[in-house]
């Protein structure tokens, strides 16, 4: 099947015309079973991808590196590439398998406290 | 393969999690539209017997999830603060979706439509035992009729340290005035749980 040049498989209202589950060879559940939140940030590690690896890139396993130049949020991403969490998070999981993403921790070193986050949460929400 | 978590990379923002509930037709994609831009997410959700007669299986035996909408939207606070709202699906069938959405949220917001107020006895059940800090908003309808925020409170039964408010769910000065109440509650109850 290939797709039209230019185009993807789309019907008008209906979404993609392949499958979800298409796109993660059949798979449901990310590799390495971890359920990504959907507020985790990812980003690309910038780290090249081995030989072996990249011949098994997907398309949607490249638009999700090309996204991921920049921290982005799962839900974010889903919204982006018009995927479903879950097989945003199967392919996640393939590729920080492979290194080429990261998951950024919640709580860098010398964050601020729940309260102070809440407080900037306040004062944001005001200025809006 | 110890851990996904990398320590060379460090957050250039952080992001919050706030559930929008209610019952069908509340006003929670109103509500998130009027602060944010909705933005539509497709989830697939494990198949439970509640979707029997209404997910065609036929062909598909080993299909064990099915596609539900949701809608979020995320409102960026100064440089590095992010807060998404996400509609949790309001009907029962969708109820066992709830646990992942509220996984590791700051808090939540129950719409009430006053007209059909026992539509949100499950969302209000949900965070009383999820001791998630939630607020009641009222959405106050055109022709619906007038309550007063206490009399609410008494017809929901609601513990004293649940804040109701009314609200426009189409405005944004209303949604704001909501979502700071939230806040507020979520750290009175933050700072009590740590004295105790």
């Amino acid at each position: 099947m290939t797709v039209p040049p230019g185009g993807t498989w789309r019907r008008r209202g209906s979404g993609p015309v392949v499958r979800p589950y298409a796109v993660t060879g059949g798979r449901t559940e990310p590799a390495d079973g971890e359920v990504l939140d959907l507020v985790a940030i990812v980003v690309a590690t910038g780290q090249s991808v081995d030989a072996d690896d990249r011949m098994r890139l997907t398309p949607e396993h490249r638009r999700i590196l090309t996204v991921c130049r920049n921290q982005v949020t799962v839900a974010d991403l889903g919204a982006d590439l018009g995927l479903p969490v879950g097989v945003i998070r199967v392919l996640l999981a393939d590729l920080i398998a492979q290194g080429a993403i990261a998951v950024v921790p919640k709580r860098p070193a010398g964050e601020r406290s729940g309260q102070d986050v809440l407080q900037e949460i306040l004062n944001g929400l005001r200025a809006l | 393969m110890g851990s996904a978590h990398s320590d060379a990379v460090t957050a250039v923002f952080s992001a919050h999690k706030i559930l929008i509930a209610g019952g069908f037709g509340s006003g929670k994609t109103t509500l998130v539209g009027a602060i944010s831009e909705v933005r539509p997410l497709r989830t697939e959700e494990a198949l439970t017997t509640a979707s029997i007669g209404f997910d065609d299986l036929t062909g598909v035996g080993g299909k064990t999830t099915t596609t539900v909408a949701l809608d979020f939207g995320r409102i960026t606070l100064g440089q590095n603060v992010s807060l998404y709202l996400f509609g949790l699906p309001g009907q029962e069938r969708f109820s066992f979706m709830w646990d992942e959405l509220a996984y590791g949220a700051l808090g939540a917001v129950v719409l009430a439509d006053v007209r059909r107020l026992g539509d949100c006895f499950p969302s209000v059940n949900y965070f009383e035992a999820r001791r998630l800090p939630f607020v009641v908003a009222i959405n106050c309808f055109d022709g619906a009729p007038r309550y007063e925020a206490e009399e609410v409170r008494a017809a929901l039964d609601l513990a004293s340290d649940v804040p109701v408010v009314l609200c426009d769910a189409r405005n944004l000065a209303s949604v704001k005035q909501v979502l700071i109440t939230l806040v507020r509650a979520i750290s009175v109850a933050r700072a009590r749980s740590s004295r105790t």
